[in-house]
Parts: structure tokens; sequence; C-alpha cells
């Protein structure tokens, strides 16, 4: 089995950040605000994943985005979800090697 | 234009206990001296839902990982931002959205006083102007010194920017102006750069004179004025 690559860890932590997104949609007063935010990261993530997609990653790397990929899964809190659309991504970048 | 303490108001005493809460400067303290990386640890565990250090130490492979190595203590510095996050994300939610405040505005004043030396930095200060009716709440950080004056608000994260604080120090800067002083303004936020300009793309409050900070450049405030 070949290793996980960039793309492969990116869209894994995109797919639980859609979902996060969508926690924090449910504060009506900052639905604008939530989706520019993800949307300004994803665009961070496409980057990344267009510069470096077929790199692989280490273990190391690929248990840490687990890890954080897990941490927002247990959020129920839309308001912590907002911070957490900010702080998950930085989170992944740095796993990745990459400034926010 | 002149400073001045701010009213002790039942809000005032509560949030001056959180202030002087010696973790809020021990914490601050470790913080001061964090890398970009190690602070994202801290803010990321002190909004956390995870209490078990090792979920961490997984998460944060450039912090804690095999590569990293203690040659120069990075390690260490990095478990005692650990433990210390931990802390506080232990105190509820209410004290712990409190802490993280005054974590930022003690950050803020460590750094500075790093340049102007710590009798320059006041907290809770009002900014009074002749003519000028004074604004309720006070600033969070201030610089007293003659001839160069400094204002900042202090935010845990993105969202905490809003037109009533970009309103407030812009407000101050221009009447400054008006007195022929020039006031310095800035937003400190530990937050990523990136989250704060889609934050302040939202606003038409004014901002284009205000400083940001940011947890990326949190070190400037320690080093020559801009």
């Amino acid at each position: 089995m070949s290793s996980p690559t960039v793309s492969d860890a990116i869209d894994r932590a995109v797919e639980a950040y859609l979902v996060l997104g969508g926690l924090g949609e449910e504060i009506e007063d900052e639905w604008s605000y939530v989706t520019d935010l993800s949307e300004a990261w994803r665009a961070r993530f496409d980057e990344v994943a267009t510069s470096r997609g077929t790199d692989a990653v280490t273990p190391e790397t690929d248990a840490a985005i687990d890890r954080a990929i897990d941490e927002i899964g247990r959020i129920e809190d839309p308001h912590r979800a907002i911070d957490w659309l900010s702080t998950f991504p930085q989170i992944v970048l740095l796993a990745l090697g990459e400034r926010p | 234009m002149r400073f001045q303490d701010a009213a002790r108001d039942a809000r005032a005493v509560v949030y001056a206990g959180i202030q002087a809460d010696p973790q809020v400067a021990r914490t601050a303290a470790l913080l001061a001296d964090a890398t970009p990386a190690q602070r994202l640890l801290a803010r990321a565990v002190m909004n956390g839902e995870t209490s078990e250090p090792d979920g961490w130490r997984v998460m944060f492979p450039a912090l804690f990982g095999a590569a990293v190595g203690d040659a120069v203590g990075a390690t260490a510095h990095a478990e005692a931002i650990l433990e210390a996050s931990l802390a506080v994300a232990d105190r509820g939610e209410q004290v712990r959205s409190q802490v993280r405040g005054a974590l930022v505005e003690e950050i803020t004043a460590q750094l500075l006083a790093r340049r102007v030396g710590a009798a320059a930095v006041r907290r809770e200060r009002r900014i009074l102007f002749d003519g000028v009716p004074a604004e309720i709440h006070p600033y969070d950080v201030t610089v007293e010194r003659e001839g160069a004056p400094e204002a900042y608000d202090c935010k845990w994260g993105a969202r905490g920017i809003n037109a009533d604080v970009l309103y407030q120090l812009d407000d101050a800067r221009t009447h400054a102006a008006d007195d022929e002083e020039r006031l310095s303004v800035a937003l400190v936020v530990f937050d990523a750069r990136r989250s704060c300009d889609v934050r302040l793309a939202h606003q038409t409050a004014p901002h284009d004179e205000t400083r940001l900070v940011t947890l990326e450049t949190l070190d400037e405030l320690a080093g020559p004025p801009r």
C-alpha cells in the first residue's frame, strides 16, 4: 500500500472542516463571516495541495492530522466551532510543514 | 490629550481579579517567549475539548515530534505551555473565556514592556480629550510616554474584531491628531492574520491607520514602533 500524500491528508482535513463550518453556520449573525473564513482557509489548503500534493506525508504528520480531525469532531458548540474554523487549518498546515 | 484610570464598576472589579490571577501572569510569561507554533498550541488547547496531554502532543509534531529533540529546551518550553494551557482549559467555559482575554492583554503588556519599560505600560485606561465625550470602555493596554503614546485593544480571536473596537481606536487616533498629538493605535489578536483579514473585510468602520498585530507578529510589540 502506498504512503498517504499531502493531497490525501488535505482531502481528509477539508472534509472534516466542511462539517465544522456547518456547525458554525448555526450562528446566523455570523453566517457570512463563517462562509468567507472557510473559503479563505480552503483556498490556502488548495495552494498547498497544488504545490505539494503528491508528496508523501510521514506517519507522524498523518497521525497529527487525524488527531486534529478527531478534535473538531468533538465540538458541539457552534461558537467554539467558529473559533476552530481558524485554529484547525493552522494546525493542519503546521503539521504539513507549512506556514498559515 | 490625557490618560485616566477607568471607573471601577462591578464588572471591572471582577475582571481585575481575573487579570491579577497568578496563572495569567505565569502563562503570559511563557507565551511572551514562545514561537508562533507554541502560541498556536496554547490557542488550541485553551479552547479545546481534549484534556489529555498526549492527544495534543500527537497533534503538534513540530513541537513534540521525534525530530524536535531538546537541544535548546524547545520541547521543555512547549511542555510548560501545554501544561499551563490545560490548566486554563480546565477552569470551565466562562472563566476560561475571561482568562484567555486577560492573557492576550498580559502578553501584550509584557512584550511592550521590553521595548518601553514596564513603568510606561498601563492597563484599563481611558483617553480623554478636551471637548470630546469620554469613551465608556477603557483601552486594554496603553503606552504612556511623552510624545509617543500608544493604545491597544486585545482580542482572543478574529471574531472579536467588531465595529465598536475599530471606531474606538480610530476615534482616539483622530482626536489626538486634532490635538496635534500622534497616538499610535493597534489591535492585538491572538489569531492568524488570514482570519483577521477575513473579519476586517466585513467591517466598514475605519481601520486603515490601525495596526494589526496577530499570532504571527506578536514579537513586533517588543521591537521598534512602526
